[in-house]
């Protein structure tokens, strides 16, 4: 493979292989490509630097839609359920289960290579994927390693241990590149740990720089926690990272750590070459629910009363939709986007303020939403177009217990869901309330993808694909697929043609418009 | 137990366990019976139940169990077995306590509880599920032997409601009257369910199905119980048992689900109307 080096034909480049099907012409996944994925590429977990999961993409529309149909599938046969958004670059995707990375060919779902862990006994609850910086990939290990593959072969090239496996932590995420960063977080809340974000070298994992969640372990009265396992988003106007953290330790038990808890559920804003932390929104001061405020900080630049703002939106694991003025921190909405009952309002700041009578106790407290929350790791998306932000929601209650007994470590209470549904929910970012609802029976764990086009592509409880006309939730097309859908959509374009990539259980499927006539009936050569 | 058949494990008693080597006896598949629990310590301590009969297991199985516990279970059940993101207490599980050598366990591991939200581990070995097994036994006699107050929810934690309150909600504010009678099909609940379980039950019966009556296009009726339902498709179980199924788009379908009725008042519970209708059912033994 050829690979140009400067700027000037590489776009060249990229304007021969989308017009040559086939060109074999490598990208250069640099920091100006990041910047500005092509369109046969999907290189970073949401598509771009937004996390807002909207493609530019309009052959597969309103009216096509509903003839789309399978070009492939790729079966891993693995028990284990994709979790993965898989990354396209050159025409290769690569995505992963728990122990395992796996490159096809993004033409045929031909397998090139498979990367397998060495067995350990970190917990395997799922893995969200890969991420790539010139011809490298970089994987968080289930047992909370970062390693550094050859994007070409799978063989490693460096292992760096990022928290210990066990003392309790575990990995799940892929790391978010920005520049010269290759930035990682960990997971942890079984065990009282300190959270935290880490930005490593992309040629050796030397650490470039660590911010800490919250105080070290065993400082008096101050929580633990604020792991951060989901992929964050960036701004290179501002120069600025966002990230949600997760949930305080000990999880249930509150009163080991008064007050706020800071930075755990939290929204943060740093600076990818420092990790200096330039602002904070607490979507939930002293939680004692389990919500981490990790779902996607979905950024845009948009109209609001009148005055262009640049915004972040989160619809959070506790049941309120924000949207944050990304240059101040400051809560502009914050908007229940389902039944909420933990709360006593909310304060001047735009948080919600928590109800101490709902807190864990022995006897039990009634709380909606349940633990796995109104939306979890299953990402959002937001359509400029149409001023939708939506999202995968999950009305539901459970009740939660904490006692002396259950001591102040880890999890320290117990909790039993009693109800949940699921309901794609298309959420005005304007207001804060919901335009419309899209029943999906059971909560679902598909994410959500939209396109220019007006299309909407999730995944209901049952296991149906669905693709929706963004507009008004109406559905343009299905397909049944028998198993758990637990990823998010992507789409890129490959031959000129849109391809929507979705999952189900361990099996990837490709969705395409049907071939042209005229093409399908093209003798190949060499054929008679 | 013929999921088990390949690795079966010797089952002992305690008295005898020091003479055969675990390992060693593992061949001898025809000595598989459970342990005899007089030869067991059958204390229990404050309001535990006496102790279950498991099958008795080699520590290296109970440390393998341990560390596939964590790679598989702990993240829903708890490092301890006792409880976490949104598995149940398994120290505290009956399908746990009245296994004896993993012919209940080994089932929900190998085929899941879908319906429940536990996955199927299909993929696991034999040996592997015999050692989840073992952890798993390990986990409830070591919470079961406990001293003192033990983690997790007791019925005794649950005895904080006024039963005249409940009996007034249930009959006025609450409308649980309407569909309920604490003679009728509520005689005897609080014998059928205990704590946390009653609990449970009252907030939401999750086992009760909803009917369904479907009207073709040609004016033909079916009446059923629910049997699934998607945006897409319609499937029902007549009287006689058997299952149709139908596209949402051809049929009209109308769907009587009087639990929904649970959902609505979630919304509407203090914590105190919580406990106080958990102990006026508490006296329908």
């Amino acid at each position: 493979m050829h690979r140009y080096k400067s700027l000037a034909s590489i776009s060249l480049a990229m304007l021969f292989s989308a017009l040559v099907p086939g060109a074999a012409v490598a990208q250069q996944v640099d920091a100006n490509m990041l910047l500005h994925p092509p369109a046969d590429s999907w290189p970073i977990y949401h598509g771009d630097y937004s996390g807002r999961r909207n493609t530019a993409l309009v052959e597969i529309n309103q009216r096509n839609v509903s003839g789309m149909t399978l070009a492939w599938t790729f079966q891993a046969q693995s028990s284990q359920t994709i979790k993965s958004s898989p990354i396209l670059v050159d025409g290769i995707l690569y995505f992963t289960l728990p122990d395992n990375i796996y490159a096809i060919d993004a033409r045929s779902g031909h397998q090139l290579w498979h990367y397998t862990a060495p067995p350990n006994h970190a917990f395997h609850i799922g893995q969200r994927g890969v991420s790539i910086l010139k011809d490298k990939i970089y994987y968080m290990s289930t047992d909370a390693h970062a390693l550094c593959l050859d994007a070409k072969t799978g063989k490693v090239l460096w292992d760096v241990v990022v928290g210990d496996s066990n003392a309790g932590n575990w990995s799940t995420m892929p790391p978010l590149i920005v520049n010269n960063h290759v930035v990682v977080g960990i997971s942890g809340d079984f065990d009282n740990l300190q959270g935290f974000i880490r930005s490593l070298d992309p040629e050796t994992g030397a650490t470039q720089w660590t911010w800490y969640a919250t105080l070290p372990v065993g400082t008096p009265k101050m929580t633990t926690g604020g792991n951060v396992w989901m992929m964050g988003t960036y701004d290179p106007e501002q120069n600025l990272m966002f990230w949600g953290t997760g949930n305080p330790t000990p999880v249930l038990n509150g009163k080991p750590r008064p007050g706020d808890n800071l930075y755990t559920c939290s929204i943060v804003a740093l600076n990818p070459e420092t990790g200096k932390l330039a602002w904070a929104f607490q979507p939930s001061p002293h939680d004692t629910h389990d919500w981490d405020a990790v779902e996607t900080p979905v950024l845009a630049d948009v109209d609001f009363k009148g005055v262009k703002h640049k915004v972040l939106m989160q619809a959070s694991r506790n049941g309120y939709f924000f949207v944050v003025d990304r240059t101040t921190g400051k809560a502009l909405i914050t908007e229940p986007f389902g039944p909420v009952n933990w709360t006593l309002g909310v304060d001047k700041d735009g948080r919600p303020i928590p109800n101490p009578a709902k807190e864990p106790a022995p006897d039990g407290r009634l709380i909606a939403p349940d633990e796995g929350g109104m939306t979890n790791y299953r990402a959002p998306s937001f359509d400029p177009k149409t001023g939708l932000f939506i999202v995968s929601a999950s009305p539901s209650y459970s009740v939660y217990f904490a006692k002396p007994a259950d001591g102040t470590y880890g999890w320290a209470g117990a909790d039993y869901g009693v109800w949940n549904k699921g309901v794609l929910e298309a959420i005005d970012y304007r207001t804060g309330k919901i335009r419309w609802e899209h029943d999906l029976g059971r909560r679902a764990g598909s994410g959500v993808l939209t396109t220019a086009s007006g299309l909407t592509f999730s995944g209901d409880g049952e296991g149906n694909f669905l693709g929706l006309e963004t507009a008004t939730g109406r559905t343009l097309w299905h397909a049944g697929t028998g198993a758990n859908i637990a990823s998010s959509p992507i789409s890129y374009q490959l031959d000129g043609h849109q391809v929507i990539l979705m999952s189900s259980g361990s099996v990837l499927y490709a969705f395409r418009l049907p071939e042209q006539i005229g093409v399908a009936t093209k003798k190949p050569r060499g054929m008679k | 137990m013929k999921i088990l058949l390949k690795s079966a494990i010797v089952v002992t008693s305690m008295a005898v366990l020091v003479v055969p080597p675990i390992r060693e006896a593992a061949a001898q598949s025809g000595n598989n019976r459970p342990a005899s629990p007089a030869s067991r310590p059958s204390f229990s301590v404050g309001k535990q139940a006496s102790l279950p009969e498991h099958a008795k297991f080699a520590p290296e199985q109970i440390k393998d169990g341990s560390a596939l516990f964590t790679q598989n279970c702990a993240f829903c059940h708890g490092k301890d077995a006792g409880g976490g993101e949104s598995g149940p207490d398994l120290t505290r599980s009956k399908l746990v306590s009245a296994d004896k050598n993993g012919e209940g366990i080994g089932q929900v591991i190998r085929h899941g509880r879908m319906e429940k939200g536990m996955p199927s581990f299909g993929s696991l070995s034999d040996n592997d599920v015999v050692a989840l097994v073992a952890f798993v036994h390990a986990q409830q006699d070591a919470a079961m032997s406990q001293t003192g107050t033990r983690k997790g929810v007791e019925e005794s934690d649950l005895q904080t409601g006024n039963a005249q309150a409940g009996k007034q909600y249930f009959q006025g504010t609450g409308g649980c009257a309407s569909c309920h009678s604490p003679t009728g099909d509520l005689a005897g609940v609080a014998t059928r369910y205990t704590g946390l379980k009653l609990l449970e039950q009252m907030l939401y019966p999750k086992e009760v199905k909803a009917k369904v009556k479907v009207t073709t296009r040609s004016g033909q009726t079916f009446n059923g119980v629910l049997e699934y339902r998607d945006e897409f498709t319609i499937g029902l179980r007549d009287s006689s048992g058997l299952y149709r199924s139908w596209p949402t788009a051809a049929i009209k379908f109308d769907i009587d689900d009087p639990v929904e009725k649970h959902v609505d008042i979630m919304s509407r519970y203090t914590d105190d109307d919580m406990h106080n209708v958990l102990a006026y059912l508490q006296t329908m033994k």
